[in-house]
């Protein structure tokens, strides 16, 4: 199912999807770009965000998702290339992205000194959608060469070569995690360029979907036993009584993996969650919620149905 | 006897009700223990199911009416079997694995039941005993016990079904105290504490029961013949009452971290044979504050320790200065390297405008210029002070000492951060004296000694509580001036459990070398200056292997302190 056809099913407004169809004729894919036009193994749930983040899009603004680990931040960004259906250029940032990393630096091509355009100059150049990934582990002063290109001048100075304009159907998606070790808040001069979707915590209902989703041939009755315990999880991480690690919707689904290769329910969550926080005091907390939830012994059988 | 202070894991207990109760707002009236002081995970959650399901304020005023009765343990557990059916009805559609714990649990029963002496078993509470043999025969598909046609009754009346609500569950607790204890719980005569004229028959009862059912909360505190089992001294921060809380409060001022956050932490730190201390972290304590008589003479010696301190600075000026121009001339050099990231040449990056014709002449494509694998680095160094009573005899020299590391690293730009470290009724506390973003050293001066030094605990929560402006590339150090001696007055704990292992001697050292380990492997270079009994240097030895060095007075410190700065910062 198209990622379109998929919005129709979640009930978001036909007037934003037809904004949609009118952007995407409008801005057709290069061949050459086409292979980086995801194609997102997971949905993002919830209509709200969704219908939000189209205006967005369509506002012709730049997004910054914010929110708590596991809200889907990255899953919503690769959706919406795929949505619009725009190459997407993903820059990891990191405590030492600089400009060059980012716009891109000289190099010698063999015969003399030329430029390498680096994700961003490449994202403005040919339409794509950026997706700047945990923008808040960079320091501020090196995203300055950020701000021109994600204001009302839509354009890049590149010391030494040219002024590059944003083509119009260019846009930067930002994500950040207020919590993570190492990041920082953002300045002002650059959130101001941004228009803020705070992430809400998945919904039960809507993880189910995403591991049904996922695991079509889930036993419904486990798989909701399984949103539960993601829910106990969060409500405990929430509280502060562990820590965010076991708080891991990438782990979650991997113990499905994991079941689905007939790996019993316990080992697979032991390896997917339990195992990975270090702490035994915590360990013991996090196989408290699970015990309490899932049987330690369900096999491949009882999870899936034939 | 039954032990009314069982060691156990009383927050993870917690953690199960709040997780079974949706909610982290609670403080539990009740918590369920196995004798040997672990959690009993299903009666944890039937007790946090009852705040789900029910109005816990009802429930818990009906407890309270019989709570000062000599069988008011047997009431509990009685009343808990029917409510364990009535949550366990509750709660089965929503969720199934309830079938298989109370499968478990049943089990576990027997288990235990299997390993009573004879003895044991005599001093057992029968009625009691009769009907959990029951209910837990019943969960496993196990064979009922011969009872009698009373206990057969009893039994029955303790299936509270599902489909009753709190007022439902209320009245038939109350119904069932009336009709098989011929006690009214809201009968005002019977609530005088006299016990039941029948009670000769029960004399032998709760020697020893299948799972302690603790009261914990406040409602029952200062009640004068309460049950004497208020969480407080029990559970994994055993030992330690609210009254040492409000002192620690009173000595050292508010906790800075908020107390969620303080959870937090000391899941973090406090495990292992540190699991039974707790972690308090202030600043300068206040000065002048009200206080009571026993804690205003203790702010008043440290008041005048500080004197001492500064006059002790004062005599030795010239001393202090020297050795602070020695120390940060030791360190220049070095640091400067450090610090400035080099770049190097390459194939990518800036153009280098002077070497650009090694390109067409030389054919060298390497005239750009980017950076080397030196990334840039800072460097933020804490100073860790043991201030317990062993270090009483040298306070104003350990005071300059840290005083002149702290001037030199911050004359050379390096964010210090300076902590006192000590223990005190279950609470190691760490004080900061002066706080990283400070170019003033003198709070420094604030140093005095008094209690004991849990040394892994503060290592550790001085490494978990991380100064400001720390980024993914800064380097921390961590500086211990020390006397290589741990030793507390709370003892080691295992696995949340405490036991009857004092935190001294060799289990102190090894600990403390685990706790530098850990440090070392979170990337924190961590040494000590040794300033203390010879005796105990090979305690210095094992816990800081070669990053520590002797001193053995204040003049010897620049020197190396500096050679061990060097040696940490250098050393990868």
């Amino acid at each position: 199912m198209g990622v379109i056809d998929f919005l129709k099913d979640e009930g978001v407004d036909e007037s934003l999807l037809e904004g949609v169809r009118e952007f995407r004729d409008r801005y057709p894919v290069a061949d050459e770009n086409s292979i980086r036009v995801p194609d997102p193994e997971y949905r993002y749930y919830g209509r709200r965000i969704w219908e939000l983040a189209i205006a967005a899009i369509l506002a012709g603004k730049n997004l910054l998702l914010a929110g708590p680990k596991a809200t889907g931040k990255n899953v919503l960004a690769e959706n919406l290339a795929a949505l619009f259906s725009r190459p997407m250029w993903t820059v990891s940032f990191h405590i030492n992205t600089d400009a060059a990393w980012l716009v891109g630096t000289d190099t010698y091509d063999g015969n003399k000194v030329v430029f390498r355009a680096g994700p961003i100059y490449r994202c403005a150049a040919e339409g794509g959608f950026g997706v700047l990934d945990e923008i808040n582990m960079a320091k501020n002063e090196s995203l300055a060469v950020l701000h021109a290109a994600l204001d009302f001048r839509r354009s890049i100075d590149i010391p030494g070569y040219d002024r590059i304009a944003l083509r119009p159907e260019t846009r930067f998606i930002a994500t950040m995690n207020h919590g993570y070790a190492g990041t920082r808040d953002l300045n002002e001069a650059l959130t101001s360029r941004f228009v803020v979707l705070d992430m809400p915590l998945m919904a039960e209902d809507d993880l189910v979907r995403l591991i049904g989703a996922r695991y079509s041939h889930v036993n419904p009755k486990i798989c909701a036993q399984f949103a539960k315990l993601y829910g106990e999880l969060e409500k405990k991480a929430e509280s502060g009584e562990i820590s965010e690690t076991a708080l891991d919707l990438r782990g979650l689904l991997d113990a499905f993996a994991l079941m689905e290769q007939g790996v019993s329910s316990g080992d697979a969550l032991s390896m997917c969650i339990i195992d990975k926080t270090f702490d035994s005091y915590e360990r013991g907390l996090i196989r408290d919620v699970i015990k309490a939830r899932i049987p330690m012994d369900l096999t491949r059988d009882i999870v899936f149905e034939k | 006897m039954i032990k009314k202070n069982p060691s156990a894991n009383e927050r993870r207990s917690r953690n199960i009700i709040w997780n079974a109760a949706g909610s982290y707002d609670i403080e539990p009236y009740f918590l369920a223990y196995f004798p040997d002081g672990t959690q009993d995970l299903y009666l944890d959650m039937i007790i946090g199911l009852a705040y789900k399901w029910f109005d816990m304020d009802r429930l818990s005023d009906f407890f309270s009416r019989y709570e000062h009765v000599r069988r008011a343990e047997e009431f509990d557990a009685m009343l808990w079997l029917g409510l364990e059916n009535c949550l366990f009805e509750k709660e089965l559609p929503g969720r199934p694995v309830m079938r298989s714990l109370r499968h478990e649990r049943g089990e576990l029963f027997f288990e235990n039941r299997e390993g009573l002496s004879r003895q044991q078993m005599m001093y057992q509470s029968m009625p009691l005993f009769t009907q959990q043999e029951a209910r837990w025969a019943d969960a496993c598909g196990r064979k009922r016990p011969v009872m009698s046609l009373r206990e057969k009754r009893i039994s029955e009346r303790l299936r509270f079904e599902g489909s009753l609500d709190t007022e439902g569950v209320t009245e038939r607790m109350r119904d069932f105290l009336k009709e098989y204890y011929r006690f009214d719980p809201y009968d005002v005569k019977n609530t005088s504490g006299t016990s039941h004229p029948l009670s000769f028959l029960f004399r032998r009862e709760h020697k020893r029961k299948d799972t302690f059912l603790l009261r914990a909360g406040e409602i029952y505190k200062g009640h004068p013949k309460a049950v004497s089992l208020h969480h407080d001294g029990l559970g994994r921060f055993a030992g330690i009452s609210k009254e040492d809380t409000g002192y620690i409060r009173d000595v050292f001022g508010e906790c800075i971290l908020p107390e969620r956050e303080m959870n937090r932490f000391e899941n973090e730190v406090c495990t292992g044979d540190d699991a039974p201390a707790r972690i308090w972290i202030s600043k300068k304590s206040p000065a002048e504050r009200p206080a009571k008589k026993e804690t205003a003479e203790i702010i008043g010696k440290r008041l005048r320790q500080k004197e001492k301190n500064d006059a002790y600075l004062k005599e030795h000026s010239m001393m202090v200065r020297s050795s602070i121009r020695a120390l940060k001339a030791h360190m220049d050099t070095a640091l400067s390297s450090f610090l400035r990231p080099l770049p190097e040449k390459a194939k990518t990056g800036a153009l280098m405008s002077s070497q650009a014709y090694r390109l067409p002449v030389l054919n060298d494509p390497r005239v750009f210029l980017k950076d080397g694998d030196e990334i840039e680095a800072g460097i933020v160094a804490d100073i860790l002070l043991d201030a317990s009573q062993s270090r009483m005899h040298a306070q104003e020299s350990i005071a300059a000492e840290a005083y002149i590391i702290a001037s030199s690293l911050v004359s050379l730009g390096i964010p210090v951060r300076v902590m006192t470290f000590r223990s005190i009724r279950g609470y190691t506390v760490l004080e900061v004296l002066k706080e990283t973003a400070e170019k003033d050293c003198s709070g420094v001066m604030s140093y005095y000694a008094g209690g004991w030094n849990r040394d892994s605990l503060a290592i550790k929560t001085a490494g978990s509580y991380a100064p400001q402006g720390i980024t993914g590339g800064t380097t921390r150090l961590m500086l211990v001036l020390t006397d290589a001696n741990p030793n507390d007055s709370t003892p080691v704990g295992r696995d949340g459990l405490r036991s009857s292992a004092e935190y001294e001697g060799i289990i102190a050292v090894k600990d403390t070398e685990e706790a530098v380990i850990e440090l070392k492997d979170k990337g924190i270079r961590t040494g000590a200056v040794f300033h203390g009994n010879p005796a105990h240097l090979c305690n210095a030895q094992q816990i800081y292997g070669n990053d520590y060095v002797q001193i053995r007075n204040v003049n010897q410190l620049a020197r190396g302190a500096g050679t061990l700065l060097l040696k940490l910062i250098c050393t990868e």
